[in-house]
């Protein structure tokens, strides 16, 4: 059962545009749609000749003794049956294959459109939400389409449908079973508010409930000792109880309402006899016409009560369908121009008055910076946390753009060419940006560094590591490079995680490296590793660091200090520490923690 | 009993629904052979239907209602005997038990369990409708009710057999779905990875695959769906084309009525849910069965520590003879299945003595505590409060007898008034501002939002390690135990701030027996006496100073202690003299120097 809260309702003109656009959407899968709704219809269409044909069979082959009629008929209905089945068997197919087709697409086009969006989208939206867009949102659309769909057009074709063929049969018989269906259509939908309140209301209480019993779990060693499991009971029984009354409560709401359909099901099948049996009298329909109204009537009603206890799945369905299309129509803030330029092999990262915000501050990250970086230069970034070096690094290797908001501006180029007007994937090969923790997709430890270049041959993978001299480290593992890392590279210790990490720069080769350097630490033996792997790594590149320990520091050409978004002094140790400003005071209040 | 009594409710309702149901196509046939050709009775006919109508809708409702209030209810009483079962069985239980394992006993199993027994009235009497139905139809024309029933036995078998194939398929695509899942969540937090080496293409191709993989295992769902669906509508069309076919025939030879026509269509009509129903109730008694023995294993499972038949009550405290002596009597103890981890422990704390316990990680300091605490009994030895033995007492005066604040702090979803007062429900607003300030919380306490209406828990207002501490610290004052036992009380807080729970835990321990555990100096030196732990033994027992003066493996010990506090996660970023040399060189040092120190 689906069911809806007030925030995620969308209005007419919403929903409208929702389905319109996954009409667009569904493009590919048009043709086959079309075919499943011809399908459905005439399916509808059998499942109404039942009555139909019983009727032809009473009023003609039995009232009149003709067995030839009555044998003809019953061939039809045979006929028709093992076609039924058929239109069944196919019409099932078309509308999964639709479904699922569709579905492809809009995961497809979903994960894609989220993929072109730049870091900032990414710093905005919880990921959670975002992942849920891709499961849970697209699942919920699922169900409608399984079910759903087939069921929500079958219902309403059938229901229109029987009301035709009841005013052709009889007007006034009609008259009466339509007396009935507008109680009907009131009582389905204030069942449905009711009841979608009630199950809000129980998902509630449910997700209160079981917080009470983890908590109770968990908390078993803290409540023995303190001697409280009868007050914690009590305490659960209280939430349980409640959620009892709140099933209880959704369970009458849908009493009514299914005593309520059964008895105007047979009420109205007693209206049709007495006042058909009248007008059969009268000689105004025949006996024939009162069966089929009869076998009929079912054909009115349950169509009623399928489409109220749709109408919540289509509600939420169209919900998720907005919220999905608002990633589809994201425009991401990175883009691509049109005819890039060319990035030279080698060459000077140029950063010229660059001032830049997030969009969820209010305050500008980083105000006025300009910096040269020499081909082949070692910069340290250093300076406090939030003073904006890590936004200064991002810049360099355009994870952002200066002018992507409002109140950003200046521009970042590499050898004389502006980042933005290059290609991404030029730019990737170019500059390379080493995280802090080494993050590792599920797959092989192969897999996981040639995610940086998906081209690389075998050997090419293993000289990447040979070159950081981390080879031999990975082929002692019992699979070598083919061995799983297991989710999130929980197989690897962190140090191995960092030389993955390593592993995919050396893979790409580039002219820089952005580092941003670990602040934790590891244990002695594999920190000397990766700090070796890393000395390799950097030989010969222009590196920009973001860097936590002075030793890091030292080794760097110049050093840049970072302080409230601005650049406070640059240049090198030496130089900075003659000059007596903040890096010397930094730097002195290193070296008197130093062990002597 | 009660449950029993309700299911005989549902029983009954239910028989009578079956009434209400299987007399409308009869009065129906009736009407139409009688009421319409003539005989004046039309009327009647009608208002028997409509009356029919009120029986089938009253208990339709009824029965709805009854059959879920029941299961219901005994889903409810089972919910509630668990949780009460969980929380009395040994902490050795819940130890090697993980909590989603318990979760899911007292929540996805239930309803199973609930699903199940919702349908056993409504089944009972779907049962009892068709066994009239179908005496009924064979009663009045048993040649043509053979023909129009034979393939219905067959819906119930395809239903059944539509289940059993549909269910791995379907447990299929939601593993797909989670593996697309773990993908995209990868692909998420995994995302400065990606763009920084430009790499979207790769984990596009893995979704790519997933999404292939989903759309896949869907249609094989569709193409199950697809074979037994269609053939479920058409068995019972078969049945009605029977009925036209001999039943037609047989009205123009007179042996039948029309009217005897529409009763066999609807009769026939009218059984196809129940068959497909008695179908679906036997795949979920199944599922039920499975999940009632994983409940029972649960509550079939005894408590290993109980109450002893006659408790020996605790000497009341007197003048002469304060009370809180602790003596433990060579003292040993092992996990199952793993070596002794206390092995010939030998200690006595006089009444209102504070004892530090150090030792390295695993070298038994915890286990003693929760030896004396009875959260696990002793293999051999024993342990006294005040010369009565742990395991002679109520486990209620046990309790109460000794407080202790754990490592890791568990506060419950709810103020911090009932937090503190925990152990004591109801005690007054005094008592537990009075526990706040000698535990040094009332101070922070009055600042948040809400004061000590302020909820915590894992869904509440979050507090930092220390002030969690001291809401601990303050739950065991409240508690006035003979002894106090602080468990790493310190751990979880940053180097810098232990001195605020230091103040606090001085206070507290003031004339009252204290074990504490601990590894930084500053904490040991709260206690009278250390205890050198080592393979469950003591191996030392002196002051501080003299063991540090003293004592190689003691020096050691808190050596390597000082080494991991380095890798702790601090929540302060201000340096102070202690904290940073504690930390030189480490990257975090610099970092703080940085931070604080200079700008």
């Amino acid at each position: 059962m689906a069911a809806i809260s007030e925030q995620d309702r969308l209005d007419r003109v919403q929903t409208w545009r929702a389905l319109r656009r996954s009409y667009d959407l569904a493009r590919p899968q048009r043709r086959i749609l079309h075919a499943a709704l011809t399908l459905i219809l005439m399916s509808t269409l059998i499942t109404l000749a039942g009555p139909l044909l019983l009727r032809s069979a009473i009023d003609h082959g039995i009232k009149d003794g003709d067995g030839r009629v009555l044998n003809w008929l019953i061939v039809v209905y045979l006929g028709i049956t093992a076609f039924g089945y058929i239109v069944g068997r196919v019409q099932y197919l078309a509308v999964n294959r639709a479904g699922e087709g569709f579905l492809r697409t809009l995961r497809l086009t979903v994960f894609e459109r989220l993929q072109k969006q730049s870091m900032a989208f990414f710093d905005r939206e919880k990921a959670g939400v975002l992942v849920s867009r891709m499961t849970n949102d697209i699942e919920s659309m699922g169900e409608l389409i399984q079910f759903g769909l087939l069921q929500f057009v079958s219902a309403s074709l059938l229901l229109v449908l029987a009301v035709i063929v009841l005013l052709v049969m009889s007007w006034q018989l009609a008259l009466v079973a339509l007396v009935v269906l507008p109680l009907l259509v009131v009582a389905s939908v204030r069942f449905q508010k009711q009841s979608n309140r009630a199950y809000l209301d129980v998902r509630e209480k449910v997700g209160e409930n079981l917080s009470v019993l983890q908590e109770g779990i968990t908390g078993v060693r803290v409540i023995q000792a303190y001697g409280q499991q009868n007050a914690r009971s009590r305490r659960f029984l209280s939430t349980n109880r409640s959620l009892f009354d709140s099933h209880m409560h959704s369970v009458k709401v849908s009493t009514w309402y299914f005593g309520l359909v059964e008895f105007a099901g047979i009420a109205a099948t007693g209206a049709i006899i007495g006042v058909g049996g009248w007008l059969v009298h009268r000689d105004d329909v025949s006996i024939g016409t009162v069966t089929a109204f009869i076998l009929l009537l079912a054909n009115l009603f349950d169509p009623v009560q399928q489409l109220s206890q749709l109408y919540n799945t289509v509600q939420s369905s169209t919900a998720a369908l907005h919220k999905l299309f608002i990633i589809i129509d994201a425009k991401p803030d990175v883009g691509e121009v049109e005819h890039p330029v060319p990035l030279p092999a080698r060459g000077a990262i140029d950063v010229v008055d660059v001032t830049f915000s997030y969009e969820t501050a209010d305050r500008a990250a980083l105000r006025g910076v300009s910096i040269t970086v020499a081909d082949g230069e070692r910069l340290a970034l250093v300076g406090p946390t939030g003073a904006g070096k890590s936004t200064l690094a991002k810049l360099m290797a355009r994870l952002y753009d200066p002018s992507t908001v409002n109140g950003s501006s200046g521009s970042v180029s590499f050898g004389g060419v502006d980042l933005r007007q290059s290609s991404m994937s030029d730019l990737r090969r170019r500059i390379v940006v080493v995280p802090q923790e080494g993050f590792c997709f599920g797959g092989t430890i192969r897999e996981n560094i040639r995610i940086a270049r998906p081209t690389a041959t075998d050997a090419e993978v293993e000289q990447a590591l040979n070159s950081i001299g981390a080879l031999g480290r990975f082929l002692d593992f019992p699979e070598g490079l083919d061995t799983e890392v297991r989710e999130r590279g929980s197989r690897l210790s962190a140090g191995e995680r960092q030389l993955v990490a390593l592993a995919r720069a050396a893979l790409v080769d580039p002219a820089v490296l952005v580092l941003d350097e670990a602040t934790s630490n590891l244990d002695p033996g594999t920190e000397a590793v990766v700090e070796h792997a890393l000395e390799q790594l950097m030989r010969g590149r222009t590196v920009i660091v973001v860097a936590h320990r002075l030793s890091t520091v030292r080794r760097a050409d110049r050093i840049a200090v970072v302080v409230h978004g601005e650049l406070a002094e640059l240049g090198s140790h030496d130089q900075l520490v003659a000059r007596g400003g903040r890096y010397s005071a930094l730097a002195s209040a290193w070296e008197a923690s130093q062990p002597h | 009993m009660e449950q029993r009594r309700g299911l005989i409710v549902g029983v009954v309702v239910g028989l009578l629904w079956a009434v209400g149901k299987v007399s409308v196509p009869q009065i129906t046939k009736l009407g139409i052979d009688r009421g319409i050709n003539g005989d004046g009775s039309l009327p009647f006919w009608t208002g028997l239907v409509v009356a029919a109508a009120v029986i089938a809708g009253i208990f339709t409702a009824f029965r709805r209602w009854v059959a879920f209030r029941e299961s219901r209810w005994i889903e409810t009483r089972l919910r509630e005997q668990i949780f009460d079962h969980l929380l009395r069985l040994h902490v050795g239980y819940h130890d090697r038990t993980q909590t989603g394992q318990l979760m899911s006993r007292a929540s996805s199993d239930l309803q199973q369990l609930q699903a199940f027994v919702v349908m056993i009235p409504i089944t009972l009497s779907n049962l009892a409708m068709i066994i009239a139905v179908v005496v009924l139809l064979l009663a009045s024309h048993p040649y043509l009710a053979m023909f129009a029933l034979a393939p219905l036995p067959l819906v119930n078998v395809l239903a059944s057999r539509f289940s059993r194939r549909i269910q791995p398929v379907v447990m299929a695509v939601q593993q797909e779905q989670a593996q697309l899942a773990t993908v995209v969540e990868e692909s998420v937090s995994g995302v400065r990875v990606i763009k920084g080496f430009g790499a979207e293409g790769v984990q596009f191709a893995k979704v790519n695959i997933e999404a292939d993989d989903i759309q896949r295992v869907s249609m094989e769902a569709a193409r199950i769906r697809s074979r037994f669906l269609p053939a479920l509508d058409v068995l019972p069309a078969l049945g009605l084309v029977a009925v036209l076919g001999i039943g037609g025939h047989r009205v123009i030879d007179g042996a039948m009525t029309v009217g005897d026509l529409v009763k066999f269509n609807a009769y026939i009509t009218m059984l196809i849910w129940p068959l497909r129903n008695l179908a679906m109730t036997v795949a979920l008694g199944q599922r039920a069965s499975v999940a009632l023995t994983r409940v029972n294993e649960v509550l079939s499972t005894p408590s290993a520590i109980v109450d002893p038949l006659v408790p020996v009550p605790l000497p009341a405290a007197t003048i002469e003879r304060p009370v809180g002596e602790v003596r433990f009597r060579n003292v040993v103890f092992a996990y199952e299945g793993s070596d002794p981890v206390i092995d010939g422990f030998d200690l006595t704390i006089p009444a209102g003595r504070a004892v530090a316990l150090v030792g390295a990680t695993g070298s038994g300091k915890s286990t003693l505590v929760r030896l004396l605490t009875r959260f696990h009994d002793v293999r051999s030895g024993a342990i006294e409060i005040d010369g009565v033995d742990v395991r002679s007492m109520s486990l209620a005066d046990l309790r109460s007898a000794v407080g202790i604040v754990f490592e890791d702090t568990f506060l419950f979803h709810d103020p911090v008034r009932v937090n503190i007062a925990f152990a004591r429900p109801g005690v007054s607003e005094d008592v537990v501002q009075g526990a706040a300030r000698l535990a040094g919380a009332h101070e922070f306490i009055t600042h948040l939002p809400e004061g000590y209406d302020t909820i915590l828990g894992e869904r509440g207002y979050s507090l930092s390690g220390g002030q969690r501490q001291r809401i601990a610290i303050a739950r065991a004052i409240v508690a006035e135990p003979r002894v106090l036992v602080l468990d790493d009380a310190t751990s979880a807080v940053d180097p810098s701030k232990e001195h605020e729970i230091r103040e606090a835990m001085s206070t507290v321990m003031r004339d009252r027996t204290t074990i504490v555990i601990a590894h930084r100096s500053g904490t040991i030196a709260l206690a009278d006496t250390v205890v050198l732990l080592d393979d469950g033994r003591a191996v030392a027992v002196g002051s501080h100073e003299e063991l540090l003066a003293t004592n190689d493996r003691y020096r050691q010990v808190l050596a390597a202690w000082a080494v991991r506090d380095e890798d702790g996660d601090d929540d302060a970023p201000t340096p102070n003299p202690e904290a940073t040399t504690a930390v030189v060189g480490s990257p975090v040092a610099f970092s703080r120097a940085v931070d604080g120190g200079v700008v």
